[in-house]
């Protein structure tokens, strides 16, 4: 029952969160876009005639009182209608909504690519830090870091796609064209967690209680992956949530290279037209994921943390 | 259970640390201990004494790049230091176990209890998970661990203090082992909770295996120590039954930590540190290592004196002991 | 265990690097950044005709041709001027952009180190929900909104990014502000605002550096993505993102146009990298020396 209260202690605390961040961001794009000029002309596009900009203005209600559009804007953001895209001519939360999907199975295979990779190779790099390979390896991993991982996109599609033509680079045309795309993202994720589990295997090698294991006959891979690394990997759930962030920005930037059909994609094409209802509902949408990913992962640590585990709240 | 059994046998270990300078910093010097089975071994000296480098020596667990180790470590006759580093490894918690000083820090915080001890047992002893899990109840039993099958499922921080060095004993314990190395067992816990821990370590040492007890406090070895070993910079400056140590030491430093250990049966105010700061590693070390701060060194100290016999079954590392070696009973008379 | 790590840390490299008076890793990262900004400076005096314009008569010539070094792009400009004349945009984006982050971030997470309670509160909440939003996402669209150039850019990626220094410059702030001689000093009655100035700013000097050095690279890298989607710098200007941003087209027939800016945004990222894990490293050494 405890469990069940503090679960929901949390949850309400995280939706308490999503509703500051919802106003902060309604608020801030309704007033940028009122500032950076008059709305009704970016709205009609740059070639419109005057006809067509009042006609907007009306249609938009952006005639009324700078207040009462605003909050006329917070109720139509409260059921969820941010308008009619410009460029389609759809409800701009469908639009982002349909894209969602793709993005987010990107997402999955590039996290567990990730985790495939990085947990290996962080646990080989801090169950010994100074041992000569392992220091080429951090040296490696360090410049890995400083590569962007649009960067690493365009070298895999040039190398893979363009020099060699063993995979596609355009759209999400079959299985073979979620491979680039997929280690793109992932090449973001890589290097950092793999740094996060190498320095927190490390810092748990120090620790006393592997020198217990080892005083009880563990051999060097069982206090590496049995007492080391359980510890180093809850230590790094708890960076999930700004790595949930990293993760989306960094599907943007995948979305735009692969011109993969994602709702990053849509986001910066609907950017590029000034097709701001899409981009409203786009970035209330990445604001709901936040929210359910933080959320979640408040949730799992409670569950799989043991000292949290049976703590009240 | 023969008490003349040895268990383990020390000869000659001695430990050289590389220093960061350049350089060695010998750790420990020519150290000869027996511990025989029932028996426990007090090793008695202030931090930085080695005493700690020869549990972990003993282990295999120094673990310092460029330590040089020499002399012979035998457990059960066999001399550890010639063993392959896994054979070596196999030897670790079934026939030399190991209690560490800090309970809350020795038990990995994410993993339960009996996931812990049931490892250990499968690991030395080729038992289904069922029988493994009968064993660590009973060892958890056998340190008097109430309601061992709900402890099974504990995390290290649910448990008390006192409660936790009695898994770690349990830990120590469970495969039987023939020596124990307990390091400090009760310097992290509350007085109250020291008695019972050191009671147990005796009652659970008595029967089966040799023990070794390191402690800096002389209170703690003579309650459960029948010998004793002083050691002072590496190296072992006095050695006996523990009750003729405490009463006729014979070396300065043995009597200076009688001196500084606060007694009962002394009025207040009557505290004698011992004067000045032990060497540094890295430090000119030549002849006696207590000279620095010996209120009876002179010239002849300048070289080691060597650890002579005087008195039956008491040794003692010092040109001027400070009595003549005869019988304590003459003496005492 | 600090002399196991000592005994196996250094090699011959490392005994030249502690003469060198920190490590290798600084030396390296401020050598190219000193490089980088004299190549800024350099071409911001310099006229550089050839990164603005060419002729077909020299387009997509590869590298290494004469007169074109690292080859030239599809209107036959000199790619080596133009990476120079790209410099002052990229290097200046990224350290206007890192002044604010740290500045505002320093501001922030000092306060919430010195005033426990509502304000504290406050900003860890703040700058909790801000931190799991995908900065990338806030950037472009204030960019979409206000308009591309140099200071809206800056101003937006500072804006951004500031709370990740804030984070790190409280938590190191609260440790300082628990060390003793700042509790003395409170209780001598120095102010609050006194106190932090002259007591605890210091005392973070070394995390401010070095959250710099990484709030730089991450700068640079995130000025040329946004460039690259083309919600960067204006579309006429020169910067490596933007060169990256239009290499694209050209991957097949001159891929050196992709490598060239590639190369110079690692380069530069990879620099700040090293100089910010230097500063830690030698700040970390100090104090291990001094305590």
């Amino acid at each position: 029952m405890n469990r069940l209260k503090a679960i929901g202690r949390i949850l309400g605390r995280r939706l308490g969160e999503l509703l500051i961040l919802l106003f902060a961001i309604t608020t801030l794009l309704f007033f940028l876009l009122r500032l950076s000029g008059d709305p009704a002309a970016v709205l009609a596009g740059e070639q419109a005639a005057p006809e067509q900009v009042a006609a907007i203005r009306a249609l938009y209600g952006l005639d009324a009182p700078l207040p009462v559009q605003y909050f006329r804007h917070l109720r139509n953001v409260l059921f969820l209608d941010f308008g009619q895209s410009l460029h389609a001519g759809r409800p701009a939360i469908d639009m982002v909504t349909e894209r969602l999907g793709s993005t987010l199975m990107l997402g999955l295979f590039a996290l567990t690519l990730t985790a495939v990779l990085a947990i290996p190779i962080g646990a080989w790099l801090g169950a010994r830090p100074d041992a000569r390979s392992r220091r080429v390896g951090n040296a490696a991993i360090f410049i890995l870091q400083g590569l962007p991982g649009y960067i690493v996109g365009l070298l895999l599609i040039e190398l893979l796609a363009v020099q060699f033509r063993l995979l596609p680079s355009i759209g999400n045309r079959g299985a073979l064209s979620w491979v680039l795309p997929t280690l793109t993202l992932a090449s973001f994720l890589v290097p950092k967690l793999a740094r996060v589990v190498a320095a927190n295997v490390t810092e748990a090698m120090r620790e006393d209680f592997i020198r217990t294991a080892r005083a009880n006959g563990a051999t060097t891979a069982e206090a590496v992956l049995r007492h080391a690394l359980p510890n180093a990997l809850l230590g790094a759930t708890a960076l999930i949530s700004t790595q949930f962030a990293f993760l989306l920005s960094g599907a943007v930037i995948t979305e735009w290279i692969f011109a993969w059909p994602g709702f990053g994609q849509l986001l910066i094409q609907s950017l590029q037209r000034l097709d701001f209802p899409v981009v409203q509902a786009a970035v209330f949408v990445t604001a709901g994921l936040v929210f359910a990913v933080n959320a979640g992962t408040d949730v799992l640590f409670r569950l799989i943390d043991p000292r949290l585990r049976n703590q009240r709240a | 259970m023969t008490g003349t059994e040895t268990v383990l046998a020390i000869e000659d270990l001695t430990v050289d640390l590389p220093l960061s300078g350049g350089g060695r910093f010998r750790a420990l010097d020519r150290v000869n201990l027996q511990v025989r089975r029932g028996e426990i071994l007090g090793l008695v000296g202030e931090s930085g004494s080695g005493k700690s480098m020869l549990s972990l020596a003993v282990l295999g667990l120094t673990g310092i790049a460029g330590e040089r180790i020499t002399g012979r470590i035998a457990l059960l006759g066999e001399d550890v230091l010639g063993l392959s580093p896994s054979a070596w490894r196999r030897l670790r918690g079934s026939a030399v176990g190991m209690v560490f000083q800090d309970p809350m820090t020795g038990l990995n915080p994410v993993r339960s209890i009996g996931s812990l001890l049931v490892e250990s047992v499968r690991r030395h002893q080729r038992l289904d998970r069922a029988t493994s899990k009968t064993v660590a109840l009973d060892a958890l039993r056998s340190v008097g661990i109430p309601s061992p099958e709900a402890r099974m499922k504990a995390y290290p921080h649910q448990l008390s203090g006192g409660l936790r060095q009695r898994v770690m004993i349990a830990l120590a314990l469970i495969n039987r082992p023939s020596v124990i190395i307990a390091d400090e067992p009760t310097t992290a816990l509350d007085a109250t909770i020291q008695a019972q821990i050191l009671d147990l370590l005796r009652a659970r040492l008595a029967d089966r295996a040799g023990g070794i007890l390191i402690t800096h406090d002389l209170g703690v070895a003579a309650e459960v120590c029948q010998r004793l070993a002083v050691i002072y910079q590496g190296t072992i400056v006095e050695q006996g039954q523990t009750a003729e140590v405490l009463a006729w030491p014979y070396h300065p430093y043995t009597q200076g930590l009688l001196d500084a250990a606060p007694r009962f049966d002394r009025p207040r105010g009557r505290l004698v540190p011992i004067p000045g700061q032990p060497p540094q590693p890295g430090d000119r070390r030549e002849g006696c290592p207590f000279r620095s701060r010996c209120a009876h060194a002179d010239e002849a100290c300048a070289a080691l004196p060597v650890l002579a016999e005087v008195a039956p079954d008491h040794l003692a590392r010092c040109w001027h002991p400070l009595r003549a070696a005869t019988s304590p009973f003459e003496d005492a008379v | 265990m600090s002399v196991d790590q000592a005994q196996t840390s250094p090699g011959r490299l490392g005994t030249w690097a502690t003469k060198f008076g920190g490590n290798w890793m600084l030396g390296l990262g401020l050598a190219i950044g000193l490089l980088l900004s004299l190549g800024a400076l350099a071409a911001l005096l310099m006229p550089l005709p050839e990164a603005f314009s060419g002729s077909l008569m020299t387009r997509f010539k590869a590298p290494l041709s004469p007169g074109y070094f690292l080859g030239s792009d599809q209107l036959g400009r000199s790619v080596l001027a133009r990476l120079a004349v790209g410099m002052p945009w990229s290097l200046g984006i990224a350290l206007t952009a890192s002044i604010i982050a740290v500045g505002v971030g320093t501001a922030a997470g000092l306060t919430a180190a010195a005033r426990p309670g509502l304000t504290r509160r406050v900003i860890q909440h703040f700058l909790d929900t801000v931190i799991a939003f995908p900065a990338l996402i806030i950037a472009v669209t204030v960019i979409a909104l206000v308009g591309r150039g140099f200071f809206p850019l800056a101003v937006t990626l500072g804006l951004a990014t500031w709370p990740i220094s804030a984070r790190v410059i409280y938590a190191e702030g609260l440790s300082v502000m628990r060390r003793e001689y700042v509790v003395a000093a409170d209780l001598l009655g120095v102010g609050l605002a006194r106190s932090v100035l002259v007591h605890v700013l210091p005392a973070v000097r070394p995390t401010l550096l070095v959250m710099f050095a990484f709030t730089f690279a991450d700068m640079l890298i995130a000025e040329s993505a946004l460039s690259f989607l083309g919600l960067g710098v204006p579309l006429t200007a020169t910067s490596w993102g933007n060169m990256l941003s239009e290499s694209r087209q050209y991957l097949i027939e001159a891929p050196w146009l992709m490598l060239a800016p590639a190369g110079m945004i690692v380069l530069a990222a990879v620099a700040f990298n090293l100089i910010g894990d230097g500063i830690a490293l030698r700040s970390r050494g100090r104090s291990r020396s001094a305590g």
